[in-house]
């Protein structure tokens, strides 16, 4: 088959193809997933390791190699689109014709990875915000169960430790003041570790990997932390969708101009063609005016 | 090497956090072993049948084991916001519960100040009269 006949055949099944394929690209049997877990350790993390813990988690996942996987792909595909393209800025004739259509053709497959590899990270967004919402539930579920009176018995609570503090001395010296009486095994091995455990409570208070995360110039809640990353998110999901309607629009590009290399080869042909030209009556008059 | 670290140290922070958060698996209820030791506090006032000087053999005893306790009690983290009953009952009222301290900070006897929370007085007993029910 001759190239241009190639051409003017495929080109139009080509960009029907990139019309109708670009939405829904065929699915493998088995696709690359990632499934975090919004446990109560997770919860329990320090704020700013939350997120490294859920970054982490991805990058160990088979979606985060796929998503790589089509990153290099996408990238080799570029380099051979711009080999393509000095290649038809250098050749003429039925070659360029050739080149151009390899060009369309190359195009296509760009895209198709690029379609591709946004269905991964719009997977990838879609179950990160899934696992922020589940995470903020359970946040949600353990202050909700705040009820009034446990509200009531905390601030009891709280007012009894600090009641026992202020006469904590007087109360010493009421009770341990005789001499003949030495301290109880639990006062002094409790005076000993108490110690023990404020210095270490500073230690992990001036801990890098403990400053509190902080918004705004604000010390952010574990709340205020996971509604940040969940925002985040959705802005990601947001900027994917008009990302994804910038392929559509390249798709729609390429299906326009392969119907251009097919109209401007079929142009070329019919110039070329032997075929007589069909004359109307009026040159036939010839023949019967004597 | 290296990847045994990466994979290693995230593992052991989350551990480290796990066991900073994790409750202990043998838990000793300081509140009930308070409260018994209360009731048994209790017992001796209240025994008539024991004699004064011993009582106060027990009492000076029952006291600084109570005090203990009652220190243990008001330190555990355990108890802040578990909505039972008995936590609830505890927290209520804190002259009555932890006895040697609020008795301690108002420089009054133990039997005084648990009286005087029960509502019964020198006057009001004085004031009581005998009579057939």
């Amino acid at each position: 088959m001759k190239p241009l006949r190639h051409a003017v055949i495929v080109g139009p099944s080509l960009a029907l193809a990139l019309v109708m394929a670009t939405p829904a690209a065929a699915k493998p049997a088995d696709p690359p997933s990632w499934r975090p877990v919004a446990s109560e350790k997770l919860i329990k993390l320090p704020t700013n390791y939350l997120k490294k813990s859920l970054d982490h988690d991805f990058a160990q996942s088979a979606l985060s190699g796929a998503i790589q996987d089509a990153d290099s792909e996408i990238g080799l595909k570029g380099q051979t689109l711009d080999d393509l393209r000095t290649a038809i800025e250098q050749a003429d004739g039925e070659l360029q014709v050739e080149l151009r259509h390899q060009f369309l053709a190359q195009k296509r497959e760009f895209i198709t990875l690029m379609k591709r590899k946004a269905d991964l990270r719009r997977r990838h967004l879609q179950t990160k915000q899934r696992t922020l919402e589940r995470l903020l539930k359970k946040l949600g579920q353990e202050k909700g169960a705040m009820t009034p009176a446990r509200v009531q018995l905390v601030a009891q609570q709280q007012q009894a430790r600090a009641r026992f503090k202020g006469s904590l001395a007087k109360v010493d010296l009421a009770v341990l003041a005789s001499p003949a009486v030495p301290e109880s095994k639990y006062a002094q091995e409790y005076a000993a570790n108490m110690a023990a455990a404020e210095a270490l409570a500073a230690a992990i208070r001036a801990h890098p990997m403990n400053s509190q995360a902080r918004q705004d110039g604000q010390p952010a809640s574990k709340a205020d932390f996971i509604r940040q990353m969940l925002a985040d998110t959705q802005a990601g999901v947001a900027v994917l969708e008009q990302e994804q309607n910038v392929i559509g629009y390249m798709a729609k590009l390429v299906a326009l101009d392969a119907l251009a290399l097919s109209e401007s080869v079929m142009d070329a042909e019919l110039t070329d063609s032997d075929a007589p030209r069909t004359a109307g009556p009026a040159a036939a008059v010839k023949y019967f005016v004597n | 090497m290296k990847r045994t670290l990466k994979i290693a140290l995230p593992a052991a922070a989350l551990l480290a956090a796990a066991a900073l958060s994790a409750p202990t698996t043998a838990r000793a209820d300081t509140l009930a072993n308070m409260e018994r030791e209360r009731a048994l506090l209790i017992e001796t006032m209240l025994d008539g049948e024991i004699a004064a000087s011993e009582r106060q053999v027990r009492l000076e005893g029952a006291r600084r084991r109570l005090l203990d306790l009652e220190r243990m009690v008001l330190r555990d983290d355990k108890l802040v916001g578990r909505n039972t009953p008995n936590v609830r009952r505890a927290f209520a009222n804190y002259d009555l519960t932890f006895l040697v301290h609020a008795s301690a900070e108002k420089n009054r006897a133990l039997a005084d100040t648990w009286l005087a929370q029960l509502g019964i007085s020198t006057q009001s007993l004085m004031a009581a009269k005998q009579g057939r029910r």
